[in-house]
């Protein structure tokens, strides 16, 4: 019985390192932006429909397609943001964060909408990044997790040396806690939204590309995890990358023990998907800043 | 100019009126679907363009009014008028509970819970299938029987026309005005005495009513539910819808319902760019017009042909006052002024 | 900015605005739906079906696939009584509503005098209603709840098998293969829990033990609850999974990776036609080989020349085997045509009667309907809809090339289930 809990809990750790990323790219959106993204899911799918194109059309080896992906999920991010969010730095722009709600939600329909029409209505499997299980004992996992898992964490290691250890990381830090403070200083604004924008999209990007050869591929694929990732950043904090990267662990391996564990089998299935969303639920109604949010984050 | 409003005020009613017998029976089927989408959206707009409560857990509401009166219906086959009213009733309670709890979240928070809580209600009737029908659909006697939709269209006017009259009614009164003040500031409004909780807790009750109202039509209309009526892709619809017409203003945002959903059927030939076509229309407008594409083509017209405008309250939104960065000149106002 | 005075009595701006946009509008409603039809015009066929989320849009779209090939087929042959056939194909998203409206938007639109295709159960019960009251006769292709037929009426036909002609299959070839503890994940809908049920009456009747855990249509990740099957005691013996969604690959996948099915202990089956579908193998790779799953075509020792000759016209042009479902998409077409060849003319109830007396012959074989209403499914039912059952033995095998393994008059080899590495 241990042995199957232990293999449970590690699946979902996987599966935590994954929700992790994508959560910490919306954090640092949220951060920087001051808004929710809800077009966040969409480019997670992109970025795994990049990588499959990678894969088919250029040659390009699964492991480095991976990275192509993020790139391209960066220049799409870089490029919604330039056209369709610099109302939100404007002086005359009312109630910015109803804006920002509006305008991701309207991106989310438009990518999934236009998803579906480049990319087709078949499911789409890029190939593995390595065959095979990984075998110890009686622990079976695919290589496949094994590298998502580790990719992952190489992810959320490289995004907290950046925000920490780099002059670029320390002024993204600054904007999200005073825009003015940090003009003052002469951090020039709008380049760091660019950055944060495409930098969030990036990590979505680099989410979708390594779940694709575990999951598959479709347009829709970015509702569940759009709705997971909130719930991860509202438990974690909305400002808090730390936060939302502990978070994302304990909603996964949460997520694998209730479906373990939940008495009556012909329910778990379905109640696991509203696993995430009763915990956001509770977590706004108790603290609705989140576990490790930050204080001082406003909206305007 | 109040011969002006009457005499376009006639021709509407004779339109809407004389609507059933100038088109087929498959327009006509639009037009019933019209009907429904205008009072969801134009309850919406009261909610979050006009109360600016964000909500988008209101096709919810939808599904909770339809899948109440349709089974209530089928257990204890109770006329369906009364199982309308069980649903709108079942509405506005849990809607003003949803309304409670959500009293320290703003903006993106209210937005995210009640889509949370959306979600959450569609799982448990897809879970619950054995009482609900599941994704299998859960059918509901229809309340007229007959070849013809006609019925159904008079009905689903009446509704919308009652709607929007109660609704015109509290936004023109003082509570129109502390919606818009909560929206506008909650601390300020609060500070200046208005009952933010009273009111954000009103605000959910009644719209989400409009909304159960609106299910209950819906679910005696199809003749079978499914839970997608709840989903997010609906709400977004919805969405579309409101802000394109204008989320500020309830009439502005009806008229985009009923002008989306007569496009959407219209433009089929382009099959699948079709949604692509309505994602690009609501993105262009949220980003160049964002009190809706009506304001806009209203100050277009004002620019080459004024008419007399008052500029009267009952708040519809503050147009031409420099909401959006792109460079409009404020309505042409030709003499009376106020 | 000029101070607002209440100005009741006055209708303001916007509402003004808003009906004046209202009263272009409408003003221009007459204008709609005024089509004319003059004589030698085409003969008007309606498809409905999926193609656009959240429907099942790929199988919706190879429907179309084959609709297409028949509507091309026919006006190479001159048409129908001497006019070209327009097939005119509406997308219902797998909403009932959308398939109200598409129904009532091809009978009063496009003048269709009968309509074919659909793919989701509860789409087809509320378009059904619509075609009852014009009385348009109905061909419905791969929806398989019973109570299509069962509503019992007379507009409605359906080619494709019933759950329970389906799955009472299922549940007997689960016995004669000699499984003792079966393991099912149901897809939570109409049909997949439908199909449940009539399969655990079947393992009943056969004293077969079973769990039966019902999922949500949208799920990808199975992983935690095929590791809980894998660690039940006693151990299963077969893994049948009702599940006609995209996440179906993820769970035969997932189910082979963690080493739970197929095993030499264990065999997997995948009912719903996900299995059969040309995505299958790139999706589903090395885990698909030992796994069985089900028909709605002919076995291929029984393909006639029509059979051969859609084969190969899909194939070319789709470059992929059309499954059993587009299959019925394609005969659902012809029998539309040979009922208005047979009957002379366009007229429903001539349709209907041509129908329900065809003896055409398609591509799955020889078409009849029952007009029997014992049971209620019955009534205008296929009953002798081609089903089998095969198992994959090889990795990227065609499916009308696997071994058959039942019913056994048509199995193709002698054994009615093969173990992995036997």
């Amino acid at each position: 019985m241990t042995d199957y809990l232990l293999i449970q809990a590690l699946n979902g750790l996987v599966i935590g390192v994954i929700y992790a990323v994508i959560a910490a790219g919306l954090t640092v959106i949220f951060s920087i932006l001051k808004i929710v993204n809800f077009a966040h899911g969409e480019v997670y799918m992109m970025g795994g429909y990049f990588g499959y194109f990678a894969i088919s059309l250029a040659g390009i080896p699964p492991l480095l397609a991976v990275l192509v992906a993020m790139a391209l999920s960066f220049v799409l991010s870089v490029l919604v943001e330039r056209t369709l969010l610099t109302p939100l730095y404007s002086p005359t722009t009312e109630r910015k964060g109803d804006y920002g709600i509006l305008i991701t939600f309207g991106i989310s329909i438009f990518l999934r909408a236009l998803a579906l029409i480049i990319y087709g209505p078949y499911p789409l499997r890029p190939p593995s990044f390595w065959p095979g299980v990984f075998v110890v004992g009686s622990l079976i996992m695919t290589w496949d997790r094994v590298f998502a898992g580790g990719a992952g964490v190489a992810m959320l290691i490289g995004l907290v040396l950046f925000m920490n250890r780099t002059a670029w990381g320390e002024a993204l830090n600054a904007v999200s806690q005073s825009r003015e403070s940090a003009a003052i200083v002469g951090i020039n604004d709008q380049r760091f939204y660019m950055l944060a924008f495409g930098l969030g999209g990036a990590l979505a990007g680099g989410a979708g590309a390594l779940v694709g050869p575990i999951y598959s591929l479709s347009p829709s694929m970015g509702l569940l995890p759009d709705t997971q990732a909130f719930a991860i950043v509202i438990l974690g904090g909305m400002g808090s990358v730390a936060g939302s990267i502990i978070a994302g662990l304990m909603i996964g391996v949460s997520e694998s023990m209730f479906v373990a564990l939940f008495p009556d089998p012909s329910r778990s299935l379905t109640y696991a998907q509203a696993f995430s969303l009763l915990i956001l639920m509770l977590v706004l109604l108790i603290r609705p800043t989140g576990l490790f949010g930050r204080a001082h984050v406003a909206m305007e | 100019m109040s011969r002006w409003n009457s005499a376009c005020a006639f021709v509407l009613a004779v339109l809407a009126l004389a609507f059933p017998f100038m088109v087929n029976a498959y327009w006509l089927s639009v037009g019933v679907l019209a009907m429904f989408y205008a009072i969801v959206t134009a309850s919406w707009a009261l909610l979050a363009g006009y109360a600016g409560q964000f909500s988008f857990g209101h096709m919810a509401f939808v599904s909770l009014g339809a899948y109440t009166s349709g089974l209530l219906v089928k257990w204890f086959d109770i006329p369906i008028p009364l199982g309308m009213m069980a649903g709108v009733l079942m509405c506005a309670l849990v809607g003003s509970f949803i309304g409670f709890v959500c009293l320290r979240m703003r903006g993106p928070y209210l937005a995210l819970f009640t889509v949370a809580f959306s979600e959450v209600l569609r799982i448990v009737i897809v879970s619950e299938n054995e009482v609900t029908g599941g994704s299998g659909g859960l059918e509901v006697t229809p309340l007229f029987h007959g070849r013809t939709d006609t019925p159904f269209y008079y009905l689903g006017l009446a509704l919308l026309i009652g709607s929007l009259a109660i609704m015109q009614f509290l936004v023109t009164s003082r509570w129109g005005l502390f919606f818009r003040a909560i929206r506008e500031n909650e601390d300020a409004a609060a500070a200046s005495g208005v009952k933010v909780v009273r009111f954000r807790i009103l605000a959910f009750a009644i719209t989400s009513s409009f909304a159960g109202l609106a299910g209950g039509f819906y679910g005696h209309y199809i003749g079978i539910l499914t839970p997608d009526i709840g989903s997010v892709d609906q709400m977004g619809l919805v969405v579309a819808m409101a802000v394109i017409g204008g989320a500020e203003s309830i009439v502005a945002a009806m008229i985009g319902a009923l002008g989306l959903e007569f496009l959407v059927e219209a433009l089929r030939s382009y099959g699948q760019w079709r949604l692509v076509l309505f994602g690009a229309l609501l993105l262009l407008t949220i980003r160049f017009a964002r009190n809706g594409l009506l304001a806009l083509a209203w100050q277009q017209f004002n620019a080459i042909l004024p008419l007399p405008v008052r500029e009267g309250v009952g708040g519809r939104g503050r147009f031409g006052t420099g909401t959006t960065p792109s460079p409009q000149p404020p309505p042409a106002r030709g003499g009376g002024v106020s | 900015m000029p101070i607002n005075r209440t100005t009741r009595g006055t209708i303001t701006a916007p509402t003004r605005r808003g009906m004046l946009a209202a009263a272009g509008a409408a003003a221009s409603l007459p204008l709609l739906g005024r089509r004319v039809r003059a004589a030698g015009e085409p003969v008007a066929i309606g498809w409905v079906g999926p193609l656009s989320p959240p429907g099942g849009y790929a199988e919706g779209t190879n429907m179309k696939n084959a609709a297409e090939i028949a509507s091309a087929e026919i006006n190479a042959q001159g048409g129908l009584l001497g006019r070209p056939v327009e097939i005119t194909y509406a997308d219902t998203r797998g909403m009932p509503a959308e398939g109200r409206t598409a129904a009532e938007r091809l009978i009063q639109q496009n003048k269709v005098v009968a309509v074919f295709g659909e793919f989701h159960s509860p789409v087809a019960l509320a378009e059904m209603e619509v075609y009852h009251k014009y009385g348009t006769p109905f061909m419905a292709c791969d929806v398989w709840s019973d109570q299509i037929t069962a509503k019992g009426y007379p507009e409605v036909f359906r080619n494709a098998p019933a759950v329970s002609l389906i799955d009472v299959t299922i549940g007997q070839w689960i016995a004669a293969a000699g499984f003792k503890n079966v393991a099912i994940i149901a897809e939570k809908d109409d049909v997949g829990l439908s199909a449940r049920t009539l399969v655990a009456e079947e393992l009943k009747k056969a004293n077969i033990a079973f769990t039966a855990v019902d999922a949500d249509p949208n799920l990808t990740d199975f992983t935690a609850q095929i590791l809980r099957f894998k660690s039940n005691s006693p151990p299963f013996d077969f893994f049948l999974n009702i599940y006609a969604e995209a996440g179906a690959y993820p769970m035969i996948r997932q189910a082979h990776d963690l080493g739970f099915a197929p095993t030499a202990n264990c065999g997997i089956y995948n009912s719903g036609g996900e299995a059969v579908d040309p995505t299958f193998w790139e999706n589903v790779g090395e885990a698909g080989k030992y796994l069985v799953t089900e028909n709605v075509g002919l076995p291929k020792a029984a393909w006639n020349d029509k059979t051969k000759a859609f084969v190969a016209a899909y194939k070319a042009k789709h470059n992929a085997d059309p499954s059993g479902a587009v299959m019925e998409s394609y005969d659902g077409a012809w029998l539309l045509f040979d009922a208005i060849r047979t009957a002379g003319s366009t007229e429903a109830k001539a349709i209907i009667n041509a129908l329900e007396n065809t003896k055409y012959i398609g591509a799955r074989g020889q078409y009849s309907f029952s007009t029997s209403h014992e049971p209620a499914w019955h009534y205008h039912q296929f009953l002798e809809a081609p089903l089998s059952i095969l198992q994959y033995a090889e990795v990227k095998q065609g499916q009308a090339d696997a071994p058959i393994v039942w019913p056994r008059q048509y199995a193709t080899v002698p054994y009615v289930y093969k173990k992995p590495g036997s």
